[in-house]
C-alpha cells in the first residue's frame, strides 16, 4: 500500500455516524456522498475545504451510533486518505476497511495541530510528522489482506477467483 | 476457553481459538433488512457470481419503514423483492416484524450458531444462546457469496448474575444498569457473557432484551450461558438482581441512567411502546396490564408496536389489543415503527418521549430537541397513564386518582 500523505482535520470524542453523514443525506447515490462528509459535525464546510489525501486525527469512539455504512463511504467519496482515531466503533472501523478506507488506532491529538502535513504508512501502522515518527496499533492480519485487496468486495472476488471468469 | 470461543473456534473449525487471533467461521445465516439490504444487494453485485452460498440461509426482511412513508423507502422494498426472486432467497414482508424477532421465530438455531446481520442490533440473538454479530452491508455482501466471516477472538467480559428481580423491576432496568456502568463504548470489540444462576430466572424474552443493548455498549456480541460460570473470561462482573432498581436512560445518551425516583414528575408528551428491544409478548402484556381499565393522560400520544406478527395475534387471542385501545392508544402495524425517527409517530422540540426502544440520540426519533427516555415497558405505560414519570414501584402505581 502506498503511503498517504495529507493535512490534519482534528476532531473529538464520540463523533456519531449522524455528524459523519447526517441521515437525511443516506438516500443519495454514492458518488454524491462526499459533498455530505462531516455536515452534522461542528465543521460544518468540512466537505468543501477537504482535499484528496487529507486525514482525520479524533479521539475515542470514532464512528459511533448507527452501522450506517454510508458514513465511511462519504469520508472516502470527500476525499479522505485516513482516520486516526484514539479508538473506533467496531462496526464503523470494520465498514471503514471493507470499502478500502484505512483506519489506525492511536491518539494523537496533542501531537498535531489542524492544518499539519503529516504521511502514513498503514501497512506498517506508522505516522510521520518532520523527523518525528509516531506509532499506531498494528492492523489485522485479515483487515491488512482487506485493504491490500482495495476491499472486502475485490477480496471476495480474488479469493473466489471471480477474476478470471469475467 | 470460555464458551464463546469453544462456540467460535468450531465455527472457525479450529481446536482452539484465543483472545486477538483472526479466524474465519462459517455462517448459519446472513441477515439485512430494508435500510441496510439494498446496499449489500448493490455491493453483491459487484462481485458478479451466479448465486449466494445458500438461498436458505440468507434472509430479508421488511421492517424498517412498512409501510414505506416515501417513494425511496418503497424503491428500497422493491430492491429486496427482485433480489430474492432471482437467488432464491428468503424474504419476509407485509408487516410481519422487526428483523431480530422474526429471526428469533422462525429460524430457531442451533445453540452456538453464528448470525450475521447488517443491523447493530443482531446481538440480540445471544438471548436465546446464538452468537449475533452486527456488521455493515459490504460485510453482508460478501456473507452471502462466502459464507463465511473473517473475526477477531474477542475478550469475553462476564456478567455473573445472582438472585431476582423485586416487582417491578424488569430485564430493561437491568440492562440500562449495566449500561450506565460501563459506558456506550466500555466494551467496543468485547463479548459480554451471561452467567450465574440469575439467568435460569429470566425468560427467553427477558434475555433477548438484555441482549439486545449489548451494542449500546460497544459489544460485538451479547451472549446468554446456561453454565453457572465460565473460564477463560478477562473480567468478571456480580450482579445481584433483587438489587437492581427501575431507571431511565435521560436524554441524550442511553448510558446516562437515573433512577425512575429522580425523573418522577416529569412531564411526558408521547410514550413508544415496541421495537426489537421490549416489542415480545411479555412486553405487550405488561403494558396491557398497566392499562387495563384505565385511560391514557390526554396530553399523551400512545403508540404500541407489536414486535412481529406472532406477537400482535397472541395479543387478539388475549384481550391486550382490546385493553391498549380502549386505554386510548394506537395500536401499529408490527415493525419498527418510529424507532429510529422514519415514521409513525416522529417527534417534534417539545416532545418528551418515553420510549422502550433502546436508542435516544439526538434527533433519533424526529427533531434533535425532542427529548427521549428510555424505560422499561412497565415505566413507559404508567407514565402514558400519569402524563409524568412515577416509580412504577409506588403502591398506588404512582398516585393514580
Ligand atoms: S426496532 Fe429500532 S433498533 Fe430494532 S431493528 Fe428496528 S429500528 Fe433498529
Amino acid at each position: 500500500m502506498d503511503i498517504i500523505k495529507g493535512r490534519v482535520w482534528i476532531f473529538q470524542d464520540n463523533v456519531d455516524t449522524d455528524q459523519i453523514l447526517p441521515g437525511y443525506a443516506m438516500a443519495e447515490p454514492f458518488n454524491e456522498l462526499g459533498k455530505y462528509a462531516m455536515k452534522g459535525s461542528e465543521k460544518v464546510d468540512f466537505a468543501k475545504r477537504v482535499r484528496v489525501g487529507d486525514i482525520i486525527v479524533a479521539g475515542k469512539n470514532f464512528g459511533c451510533g448507527s452501522s450506517r455504512e454510508q458514513a465511511p463511504v462519504a469520508l472516502k467519496e470527500a476525499g479522505v486518505g485516513s482516520v486516526i482515531a484514539a479508538s473506533f466503533a467496531r462496526i464503523f472501523r470494520r465498514n471503514a476497511i471493507n470499502i478500502g478506507m484505512p483506519v489506525l488506532e492511536v491518539d494523537l491529538r496533542e501531537h498535531f495541530n489542524e492544518g499539519d502535513t503529516i504521511s502514513v504508512d498503514i501497512a506498517k501502522g506508522l505516522i510521520f510528522k518532520d523527523n518525528t515518527t509516531f506509532y499506531a496499533a498494528p492492523l489485522s492480519k485479515n483487515a491488512l489482506a482487506t485493504l491490500e485487496a482495495g476491499g472486502l468486495i475485490e477480496r471476495v472476488r480474488k479469493e473466489l477467483g471471480v477474476e478470471k471468469r469475467w | 476457553m470460555n464458551i464463546i470461543e469453544k462456540h467460535l473456534a468450531k465455527a472457525a473449525d479450529l481446536e482452539k481459538v484465543s483472545v486477538g487471533e483472526d479466524i474465519r467461521c462459517k455462517v448459519r445465516l446472513v441477515v439485512a433488512h430494508d435500510v441496510t439490504g439494498p446496499m449489500a444487494v448493490e455491493q453483491f453485485a459487484k462481485i458478479k457470481i451466479e448465486e449466494v452460498f445458500d438461498p436458505q440461509r440468507v434472509v430479508m426482511v421488511i421492517d424498517h419503514i412498512y409501510p414505506a412513508s416515501t417513494v425511496q423507502a418503497r424503491n428500497m422494498h422493491w430492491i429486496l423483492k427482485d433480489f430474492t426472486k432471482r437467488y432464491g432467497t428468503i424474504l419476509y414482508e407485509h408487516g410481519q416484524g422487526v428483523v431480530h424477532q422474526i429471526i428469533s421465530e422462525n429460524h430457531a438455531q442451533n445453540y452456538g450458531d453464528i448470525i450475521i446481520g447488517a443491523d447493530s442490533h443482531t446481538c440480540t440473538a445471544g438471548g436465546y444462546g446464538v452468537i449475533g454479530i452486527g456488521v455493515g452491508s459490504t460485510e453482508v455482501a460478501a456473507a452471502m457469496a462466502t459464507g463465511t466471516i473473517d473475526l477477531e477472538v474477542p475478550e469475553v467480559v462476564e456478567v455473573n448474575l445472582t438472585g431476582s428481580f423485586k416487582p417491578f423491576v424488569t430485564a430493561k432496568d437491568l440492562v440500562l444498569t449495566l449500561i450506565g456502568r460501563f459506558g456506550t463504548d466500555g466494551l467496543t470489540d468485547k463479548a459480554i457473557l451471561f452467567t450465574g444462576p440469575g439467568v435460569r430466572g429470566l425468560s427467553k424474552d427477558e434475555r433477548m432484551t438484555v441482549s439486545n443493548m449489548g451494542i449500546e455498549m460497544g459489544a460485538m456480541i451479547s451472549f446468554f450461558a446456561d453454565e453457572d460460570k465460565d473460564e477463560g473470561v478477562a473480567q468478571t462482573v456480580a450482579i445481584e438482581l433483587s438489587e437492581i432498581i427501575p431507571v431511565v436512560a435521560c436524554p441524550y445518551s442511553p448510558a446516562n441512567i437515573k433512577p425512575v425516583q429522580e425523573v418522577a414528575g416529569t412531564e411526558v408528551t408521547q410514550v413508544v411502546a415496541g421495537s426489537c428491544t421490549n416489542g415480545r409478548l411479555s412486553d405487550m402484556k405488561a403494558i396491557a396490564e398497566v392499562l387495563r381499565g384505565k385511560h391514557i393522560h390526554p396530553d399523551v400520544n400512545m403508540i404500541v408496536i407489536p414486535a412481529s406478527a406472532r406477537v400482535y395475534e397472541e395479543m387478539e387471542k388475549h384481550d391486550y389489543c382490546k385493553v391498549i385501545r380502549d386505554a386510548g392508544a394506537v395500536l401499529l402495524n408490527p415493525g419498527c415503527g418510529p424507532c429510529f425517527g422514519a415514521h409513525q409517530g416522529l417527534a417534534a422540540d417539545r416532545d418528551v418521549v418515553v420510549s422502550t426502544t433502546n436508542r435516544n440520540f439526538p434527533g433519533r426519533m424526529g427533531s434533535r430537541e425532542a427529548k427521549i427516555y428510555l424505560a422499561s415497558p412497565v415505566t413507559a405505560a404508567k407514565a402514558a397513564v400519569h402524563g409524568r414519570f412515577v416509580d412504577p414501584r409506588e403502591p398506588s402505581g404512582g398516585g393514580e386518582n
